[in-house]
């Protein structure tokens, strides 16, 4: 009787409400919304040469958002991200000064990572640490291992194709820009189609359910964190490139502004809930935002409050989606 | 002079139904009052309305003719009502005596605790008690029956005028429960009020004065403990009638060879459990509460650990090491609690019903979405769930389609063996019905089924066999011809 309510409730309403009504159409408006604000203050804005420029200052957030996004739906979240892009970051950076080839010390450095996400792994589903608190303190760990690593100072790179890797353009995209989106289709096919994406929902909405259902919850998350570590320290390796250093200090605080895309693209805290796309569209409304803010000569400064009030209004959409659900 | 409790027209409304009907009755200061009735009879509830935890949707009780409305359990307390629950509620951090005493330790004029006095007067009640634990123990490092004494102890500081119990015995040994009725005893000639619900027959007539029978939340009689008759008492329990619905079930009769095979199985919570289970036979587990009958099945399927057994599938040893193995060597669960335990109710039917499947239904780990949807589709239609699409998510669903959907998920999943865990707990009659005619079909398509409720006629109506489980152990076996709820229920409660 409720439901036939609701359906017909549903049929009734306007299409800017069925529009409204799904996240994704949602948030599309939003960006758009403020690309043409940011376009009328400023017609610089909407060039090729700028958006570009988004899309690469987005390249090392967003992939960290991929590893983030696949945790927060399965009910974990990865708070060492960043500190791990740093210290491989440096890593490799030190690696290659050393005399090592440039491809097998990035390859190196992430297959090495797999190793934080593994104990991010253990730490939570051996001892039973809440994900926010184990990850925190290996963040802790990581983030003063890559200063002892470097003795503090940045490690300049000079080899020619490795900096490449990280400043060439094709068709004048940024190659890191271009990495982003492979990444992004690859992974959201993953969680979209593959049985193992569907373990991963299905882990996050219930993970008793979902054992007693034949999957195993502690495999699946241990696999998410190794992934999350590995990416970020891929992440690493291309912001080296990418600032022709590596810089231990580099990214601090970027595994919020990765969890920030995630809720804001629709990734709900409680688990279960979200998708690729959705975290896609959170990065980009957070980056032209920022950019934006920049170009009408916006201080630095003020761009930190902002950053935090987009993830208030972020929350704020997150329990408004989980009230409409709740009624 | 003479303390009682009264209650006058109880009913309590939940939202699946009546827990307690229009109860009234009257308990006496210097007397113990026994509160007898089946699972789900409505016991507890009224203890928790006794207690303040719950509020009586109508009717009123009163205490020495004063009447009192609780808001919380600790204007109960305060007002010298303590009810000692199975589940212990205590600090298991803090000592003996924190947890005795709560917020009135004795303090020093400076407000700090005075932990001498208040550990002197701890020693002094555990001396009482009779119990061998010292003040500053911490209340974890106890055995489960020192840590029911400890939380017993809280009441009997309290000085409650009203003491009752909920199964106090259930953890106790025989040393502890002598020293417990002793106890009751004491309380009793200081004129206190005592209820004491136990399904333990022997203490019943032990310890009480007068018996209050409750049977689907309903009053049923009181009478005399030294006029009762222990096969009436189980009589009038149980004596309720079973209406139309089992009496066109379609049922299997025809067995297969043995499929499943249980030897000796043994976890903490079960011991030397074994049986064996048919082709095409329904087997029912029963048993009160805290039995072991989840146990067993939890244990069976790898959700709980085996400490020693061996389960055998069609003659063949299986390692069963968790769930995935447990489905692998062909063995479903339906869970007791199908929200918590069973379904991710934030994702559709379809996702919910194709987990166990999942990688069947893949190439390369890629699932073939249009075969998934015709298999859900399927199974939607034959399971005859209610509702416009299979892409809503089951929180939507009612309880019946909720639970049609974890049916059909084993369906879709090749089983052998089936285990279905309260499945009709809080579903409404018509649905009942329908699920009682899945099991059968199930059984009918040559599964072995196998079945645990608590609702008794179900249990003797549905089942080819029962099992009787007490304590964790196997207490007793019924073949269908021989079932009635009495015989049960007397295999369930009987004394050790």
């Amino acid at each position: 009787m409720a439901n036939s309510e609701r359906a017909s409730i549903g049929a009734d309403a306007g299409l800017i409400k069925r529009l409204l009504r799904s996240n994704e159409t949602m948030i599309l408006l939003v960006l758009l919304m403020l690309i043409a604000f940011f376009t009328v203050m400023n017609k610089a804005y909407l060039s090729y040469f700028n958006m570009t420029n988004i899309l690469l200052a987005a390249s090392t957030i967003g992939l960290l958002a991929i590893g983030e996004t696949y945790l927060i739906i399965a009910g974990h979240i990865d708070l060492a991200s960043a500190s791990v892009a740093a210290l491989f970051g440096t890593l490799v950076a030190i690696l290659i000064n050393a005399g090592v080839p440039w491809p097998i010390a990035a390859l190196a450095v992430v297959l090495a990572s797999a190793s934080v996400g593994l104990i991010n792994g253990c730490l939570v589903n051996v001892f039973g640490l809440q994900p926010f608190i184990a990850t925190l303190a290996v963040s802790s760990v990581c983030s003063g291992l890559a200063f002892i690593i470097c003795k503090g100072k940045s490690v300049p790179v000079n080899e020619e194709m490795f900096i490449k890797f990280g400043t060439m353009r094709i068709a004048s995209i940024p190659f890191p820009a271009i990495l982003l989106i492979v990444f992004f289709l690859i992974f959201g096919f993953i969680l979209s189609r593959t049985v193992f994406g569907r373990s991963v929902y299905m882990v996050g909405g219930n993970p008793t359910a979902a054992r007693l259902a034949g999957i195993n919850p502690k495999r699946i998350s241990t696999i998410l964190y190794i992934n999350s570590a590995m990416i970020a320290a891929f992440a690493g390796v291309l912001m080296t490139a990418k600032m022709h250093s590596g810089q231990p200090g580099g990214g601090t605080g970027a595994e919020f502004d990765a969890i920030t895309a995630a809720i804001l693209g629709g990734v709900a805290f409680s688990g279960g809930k979200g998708n690729l796309g959705g975290c896609f569209i959170g990065l980009l409304i957070m980056q032209c935002f920022n950019n934006g803010l920049s170009v009408i000569n916006v201080s630095a400064f003020w761009q930190i409050v902002a950053k935090g009030l987009i993830l208030i209004v972020a929350l704020i959409l997150d329990f408004f989606r989980k009230k409409r659900h709740a009624i | 002079m003479g303390n009682y409790v009264e209650f006058k027209n109880i009913s309590k409304a939940f939202a699946d139904g009546l827990a307690l009907d229009n109860v009234s009755f009257r308990a006496d200061g210097g007397e113990v009052c026994a509160l007898l009735g089946e699972n789900g009879a409505g016991k507890s509830t009224l203890l928790k309305i006794l207690s303040g935890a719950h509020r009586a949707s109508s009717g009123e009780y009163s205490i020495n003719g004063e009447k009192v409305v609780f808001g919380s359990p600790n204007e109960a307390i305060r007002y010298g009502i303590s009810v000692i629950y199975q589940e212990r509620q205590l600090v298991g951090d803090l000592t003996v005596t924190e947890n005795v005493f709560m917020e009135d330790l004795y303090r020093n004029k400076l407000g700090v605790v005075d932990f001498k006095k208040s550990h002197g007067e701890m020693k002094e009640l555990i001396d009482l008690f009779r119990m061998p634990f010292s003040p500053q123990d911490k209340v974890n490092t106890l055995s489960v029956a020192h840590q029911q004494m400890v939380e017993i102890m809280k009441a009997y500081r309290r000085n409650s005028t009203v003491i009752a119990f909920d199964e106090p015995t259930a953890a106790l040994s025989d040393p502890e429960i002598d020293v417990l009725f002793s106890l009751i005893e004491k309380f009793k000639q200081e004129g206190k009020v005592i209820l004491y619900v136990s399904h333990r027959m022997n203490e019943i007539f032990r310890i009480t004065d007068k018996i209050i029978i409750l049977k689907d939340g309903c009053f049923v009689d009181e009478v005399r403990t030294a006029d009762a008759v222990e096969d009436e008492l189980v009589l009038k329990m149980v004596g309720r009638s079973i209406g139309d619905v089992f009496s066109t079930l379609s049922r299997n009769d025809e067995y297969g060879e043995v499929v499943l095979e249980a030897k000796c199985l043994q976890n903490q919570y079960v011991k030397d459990v074994s049986f064996t289970l048919r082709k095409g036979e329904v087997l029912s587990f029963a048993g009160l509460v805290g039995a072991g009958r989840s146990e067993t099945v939890r244990a069976i399927f790898g959700a709980d650990r085996l400490d020693a057994g061996e389960i055998l599938i069609d003659g063949k040893i299986k390692r069963i090491k968790n769930p995935r193995s447990a489905i692998c060597a062909g063995i479903g669960l339906c869970p007791e609690d199908r929200k918590e335990q069973g379904l991710v109710l934030e994702r559709s039917i379809g996702e919910n019903l194709t987990i166990p499947i999942l990688r069947d239904l893949a190439q390369l780990g890629v699932i073939r979405r249009r075969s998934e949807r015709r298999l859900v589709n399927q199974a939607v239609g034959r399971q005859r769930i209610k509702t416009n699409s299979v892409d809503k998510v089951v929180m939507e669903l009612s309880g019946g389609n909720q639970q049609k959907v974890i049916l059909g998920r084993w369906l879709l999943a090749n089983l052998k063996v089936l285990i279905l865990d309260e499945p009709t707990k809080g579903i409404d009659v018509g649905t009942k019905a329908e699920i009682y005619q899945m099991i059968c079909d199930l059984a009918k398509m040559g599964l072995g089924v196998i079945f645990i409720s608590s609702e008794l006629p179900e249990v003797v109506n549905v089942s080819d066999r029962v099992i009787v489980m007490r304590e964790g152990r196997i207490s007793g076996e019924l073949k269908r011809e021989e079932l009635s709820e009495e015989r049960i229920l007397r295999l369930a409660m009987r004394e050790r």
